[in-house]
């Protein structure tokens, strides 16, 4: 347990730092840039489904980025633990970093008045900020590009945005505006795909 | 020098996976949301219905806004939309005292009391038809007499102002107010409008633009960060430093190549609506300006694709990271849903993504050209200004210093 400790502690010092910083700034804008005080249901899913989940996009996606470098990846595919075992404890605690940064979201809404049902909106989002940063993840993964992973979770979001539930159907992020659940279950079993796929596959590159 | 480099700069574009991702993701964007493009036929007298639009007649918009002011005074809440996204605010007294002068000022209604009665009164009068009650919609106020429309626009912006901008008082919003349903002679005029101001592909080619501006405001960023931190990976960088050719040609051919592969799928995607447009054109017996398409594309894109192509080779160089992926995200993430308040046309401001989003409405988009043309030529001026700091970066690179490698306290003993 020690030896796990030890990579989540490194990674966020030298690379979860800027962006958790990130984060921070993104979130700390909101209540300049829209509403957080006394919103609805609608609002709120709204606030947080299409602003808050982007950290996901933050957070997740650049799980593989220190290993950039061909010779750091080597010396660390040298090593006695498996890359694998780093970039799940990295990615557990990016996650956690996230859960921790929407309750502290959620918990600032319900304290300025906005009306939603905590549990079901704190899961929703979260399954969507797994499923962006998983995809951005996954991409990242299999072309070896942090840029492309970037690219294709925010494709996916300007997609959400142009065509509503037209084209993504059970992908669609933005289900909670609308009252339903059901898209989060597809983003959930798609988010776990992406992430698991993706770290195989950066695995899998030598 | 120049002309060798550029081609090299394009064949290095063509080979990168990211320039064919993008180039889908445009082609995507178009199939997607004008891939069944239909021309808009002329109304005929008897329709159902010929849509709605925002009245000119400014009696209608000062009335429309003024109701909806007391409205929202009434219930001492007032709904603002600063980036498209809902915000109530709620005034301190003093500020209330100020919309309450406001008010007295446009309606001559004094207080609390008198815009309570005010507002009893309405729906009182609603409500003894209740026809009109459904058609009523949102409260009508007339103005004082003395108002005129000059001081309710000063009056206004200041009520925008104490509201912190984006209320229903605003510019953009104040037109808003006023939608009322067309008429047929209102159809028709807007029909004749497209077929002899905007000779048909005029207006298909804003839309074009609309549609296409909303995805050209991000992809080249990704195209552009990828290109500088290439070279990087593929650890050439001191290699090309030490090459005769000047930053300037290595940074300008780059930048011209990554522009000009960015333009042709634009240019030809485009040939799809021009030619529905041509087919109409022949059928309709209607003159089509043949060239509107790439007129459109260099006016209103290629600002727009400049600019954020700049932005991601100007910060790559300057920090050896995708933070300019970030920044321009979050630059169109503001541009997009400001822009979401007024799609339809006429308020284009200095917005990095300006909106048409109809192939109507010639006439706002004529009262709105100067200050599109103002907001073009401005980024256009930034992304060179943008692309010269970056050949200055690449100039102290070249020299040794400002090797920053993602590292903000890095190379303390530049000289930079």
């Amino acid at each position: 347990m020690e030896k796990y400790w030890q990579i989540e502690k490194v990674n966020f010092k030298y690379n979860a730092a800027l962006h958790i910083l990130v984060c921070i700034i993104i979130l700390g804008l909101a209540p300049v840039l829209m509403g957080v005080a006394n919103l609805g249901k609608q609002d709120s899913a709204k606030v947080l489904e299409m602003y808050v989940a982007l950290i996901g996009i933050v957070m997740l996606t650049p799980v593989f980025l220190p290993e950039q470098a061909k010779e750091i990846r080597d010396l660390t595919a040298s090593k006695y633990m498996k890359s694998a075992y780093v970039y799940a404890v990295r990615f557990v605690g990016n996650s956690a970093a996230l859960a921790v940064f929407l309750i502290l979201f959620v918990a600032m809404l319900k304290n300025n008045h906005c009306e939603f049902p905590v549990i079901p909106y704190f899961l929703g989002t979260y399954v969507e900020m797994l499923f962006m940063g998983g995809l951005g993840l996954f991409f990242y993964g299999l072309c070896d590009n942090l840029v492309i992973g970037y690219m294709m979770p925010i494709m996916y979001y300007i997609a959400a945005i142009g065509s509503g539930s037209k084209f993504l159907k059970f992908f669609y992020p933005f289900s909670m505006v609308r009252g339903s659940y059901t898209e989060k279950w597809a983003l959930a079993a798609a988010g776990i795909l992406f992430i698991i796929g993706g770290i195989a596959l950066r695995c899998r590159r030598k | 020098m120049f002309g060798q480099l550029f081609i090299k700069e394009i064949r290095q574009t063509v080979k990168s996976l990211i320039y064919w991702l993008v180039v889908l993701v445009l082609v995507l964007d178009f199939s997607s949301q004008l891939g069944k493009l239909e021309i808009m036929p002329e109304p005929k007298k008897g329709q159902e219905e010929y849509g709605v639009h925002y009245s000119k007649d400014k009696d209608v918009i000062i009335e429309s806004t003024l109701g909806a002011l007391l409205e929202e005074y009434y219930r001492e809440s007032y709904s603002t939309y600063p980036i498209g996204f809902y915000k109530s605010v709620t005034l301190s007294d003093m500020e209330t005292r100020k919309l309450e002068e406001i008010i007295k000022e446009a309606t001559g209604l004094d207080g609390r009391e008198e815009v309570d009665r005010a507002i009893d009164d309405w729906y009182a009068g609603q409500e003894q038809d209740s026809e009109q009650m459904v058609m009523a919609g949102s409260m009508k106020y007339k103005p004082t007499d003395e108002l005129s429309y000059d001081k309710f626009v000063e009056l206004m912006e200041e009520a925008d102002d104490i509201l912190g901008g984006g209320s229903k008082y605003g510019a953009a919003k104040r037109k808003q107010n006023a939608v009322v349903p067309m008429t047929y002679e209102d159809a028709l005029e807007e029909y004749q409008a497209l077929i002899k101001k905007d000779k048909l592909s005029g207006g298909y080619a804003r839309l074009f633009s609309d549609y296409m501006v909303i995805f050209l405001g991000i992809v080249p960023v990704f195209l552009a960060v990828t290109r500088i931190l290439r070279d990087r990976r593929a650890q050439v960088q001191e290699l090309i430093y030490t090459r005769k050719s000047s930053s300037i040609v290595i940074v300008g051919s780059r930048f011209l190549a990554m522009l000009v592969m960015l333009l042709i799928p634009v240019l030809v995607i485009s040939v799809i609506p021009l030619a529905q447009c041509i087919e109409y054109g022949s059928t309709a017996g209607v003159t089509v300006d043949f060239f509107a398409f790439v007129k459109y594309c260099f006016g209103w894109l290629v600002p727009t694709i400049m600019t954020a192509l700049a932005v991601g080779m100007f910060l790559t160089e300057l920090t050896d990271t995708a933070l300019a992926v970030l920044v321009q995200g979050a630059w169109w993430f503001v541009s997009v849903f400001s822009s979401m308040q007024d799609i339809r046309g006429g308020m284009y401001g200095w917005n990095l993504i300006p909106r048409h989003n109809t192939e109507l409405n010639w006439s706002e988009y004529h009262d709105g050209f100067s200050q599109l043309m103002a907001n073009r030529i401005f980024y256009v001026a930034l992304a060179l200004v943008l692309v010269a700091l970056t050949i200055v970066i690449y100039s102290q690179k070249r020299k040794g210093r400002m090797q920053i490698r993602g590292k903000i306290l890095a190379n303390r003993e530049s000289k930079l």
